[in-house]
């Protein structure tokens, strides 16, 4: 099954799923540019934060999934993006909201843990990291790609298939 | 809001516009107190600084060659290979234009043409430095023979004059009145551990040599390390440029340049000569450096953000693990009201970006990625990040 149809399927975001970039607030959609965005390679968005609300009101939900297909995979990918102030104090918070998005990736969203992934962190705002600073290395530590303050999907992954 | 906008009073304006010299295709740069250029190799920023060095100083740079018997024969394309150095003459074509301050600038006009001598207005501290003292003692001007360039036969007769000062049996390093005792400190501590810079006599030539404060003995050029044998040069020069005297400045000299300022430096010492070049920006110098050295852009772009943030003198001093002692605040506090531009020499087109904001978040890859200095760095976590995301271990 493809992305959209495992977002179907998934608890709380049945009815969720939308197509490009639609799941995202209109001011993150500005940071976040595919490539090519027919829905060839844009496999839809879901808001997550949202769907979750209700569930886990007092939870560090994670914001958005990003389904994609890239030209040189066989299969769906999907950006799991998070645009939250890029600042210092917030690291921990984004590490929290990382724990629950893992942690809901192997429990509820299981389903969509089959594909392969990124995390991202886009910044809101101006931002004190640079690209080659330890911040920057102990997010990658943990899986969390800082992207600067827009993300670029490109239509040929960069990464082979681990 | 611009890095510019808290800045104090600007420079005076210096702009130089460059095309088709060399591996430049175009290049044009608004110089500040302080001008960094970065980029790869071969990518044009040793061809601009040693042309600016020529428009700055040609009737000095002539007489020198003159004293030294060097003859062009009047031809433009043989003066070029003695100043840039052997097989510079193909750098320029019928195409090459150049503008100093909006003037258009006729370069072989200007070397044909007979003017009084003025005095030196740049001292330039070339990226080949450690070639001045590799016999442990600085050659002077006609030694080198015409295929070196002016700039590096000049540094080592600058430093051959400056040994003049410190006697046959002289220390270099520390001396009391020269440098801040801050400074001395940190050098001490990051470059010269436990040793003294000093001139002896070996068979009645002089040379430099490290002797051990505890132990005594005497080790020659050869048996330094890396990062000391290109760091003594680099420190002559800054002693040619901050002079042990009430005036700031060596009489007449406005510019200092330094080329590749880190060469074999530890990022400890790195800061300490980034702490230097802030006390010739004190001073009053332009200071121009080219770098391949992330670190170098980090502290510009920490030094530029403090200021937007209205940060002060110590916090700038704790980037560099600075003591903030009352001189070394009131250092950073100067340089903190100083205009810092910052270029990116690309190869590829051939043209310099004005990358002074060096903004993370910039678009623009030559920008964010620091003139491709932190790009690898970028790399590296991206790489890292998308592994850990997928590990299923």
């Amino acid at each position: 099954m493809g992305f959209r149809e495992e977002v179907e399927a998934t608890p709380n975001l049945q009815g969720k799923w939308t197509a490009g970039l639609g799941a995202l607030r209109a001011q993150d959609k500005a940071r976040i540019k595919p490539e090519n965005t027919s829905a060839k390679h844009l496999r839809g968005s879901v808001d997550i934060d949202s769907a979750w609300q209700q569930v886990e009101p007092q939870a560090n939900r994670w914001d958005f999934a990003v389904g994609y297909k890239h030209v040189n995979r066989s299969d769906e990918f999907v950006y799991w993006v998070e645009t939250h102030t890029g600042s210092d104090e917030q690291i921990k918070v984004m590490f929290r909201k990382l724990d629950w998005l893992k942690n809901w990736l192997k429990n509820a969203g299981k389903r969509l843990a089959n594909f392969d992934r990124s995390f991202v962190w886009v910044p809101g705002g101006a931002t004190s990291f640079t690209k080659g600073s330890t911040q920057v290395r102990s997010l990658a530590e943990k899986g969390l790609l800082y992207s600067g303050s827009t993300f670029r999907i490109p239509v040929t992954h960069e990464i082979s298939k681990p | 809001m611009s890095i510019l906008t808290r800045s104090g009073p600007p420079p005076r304006p210096q702009e130089i516009k460059v095309e088709n010299f060399g591996p430049i295709k175009h290049a044009g740069i608004k110089f500040g107190h302080l001008t960094v250029f970065v980029g790869p190799q071969a990518a044009g920023k040793s061809v601009l600084l040693q042309l600016l060095k020529l428009l700055s100083d040609t009737s000095y740079i002539k007489k020198e060659f003159s004293r030294a018997g060097v003859d062009w024969s009047g031809e433009f394309a043989s003066f070029l290979d003695v100043y840039f150095g052997e097989g510079m003459r193909s750098a320029w074509s019928d195409k090459t234009s150049i503008e100093q301050n909006g003037a258009r600038i006729d370069l072989p006009g200007r070397i044909s043409e007979k003017r009084p001598s003025r005095r030196e207005s740049m001292f330039f501290i070339p990226a080949q430095r450690v070639l001045a003292l590799r016999d442990g003692w600085p050659s002077a001007f006609n030694y080198y023979d015409a295929s070196i360039p002016f700039t590096l036969r000049e540094f080592s007769e600058h430093l051959r004059l400056l040994m003049s000062d410190f006697g046959s049996e002289g220390t270099l390093f520390p001396v009391p009145r020269r440098l801040k005792s801050e400074f001395r400190e940190l050098l001490q501590s990051h470059i010269f551990p436990g040793f003294r810079l000093k001139i002896d006599t070996q068979r009645a030539q002089k040379r430099l040599v490290l002797t051990s404060i505890e132990q005594g003995g005497s080790l020659p050029v050869a048996v330094w390390s890396a990062g000391q044998r290109e760091f003594v040069p680099l420190l002559l020069g800054l002693y040619w440029l901050m002079v042990p005297a009430k005036a700031p400045r060596r009489a007449g000299l406005e510019w200092a340049v330094i080329e590749e300022l880190e060469m074999g430096l530890h990022p400890r010492a790195i800061s300490v000569v980034m702490l230097m070049v802030f006390e010739l920006m004190a001073r009053g110098y332009r200071v121009c450096i080219s770098t391949h050295s992330p670190q170098v852009l980090d502290a510009v772009w920490a030094l530029q953000r403090l200021r937007e943030h209205g940060a002060g003198g110590t916090d700038l001093l704790r980037v560099f693990d600075a003591e903030p002692t009352t001189a070394m605040v009131k250092l950073a506090e100067n340089v903190m009201k100083k205009w810092v531009r910052v270029y990116y020499f690309d190869r590829e087109g051939g043209t310099t970006r004005d990358i002074t904001n060096l903004d993370p978040n910039a678009e623009e890859a030559g920008e964010s990625g620091w003139g491709g200095l932190s790009e690898f760095s970028g790399r590296a976590s991206e790489a890292v990040a998308k592994a850990v995301a997928n590990s299923r271990q």
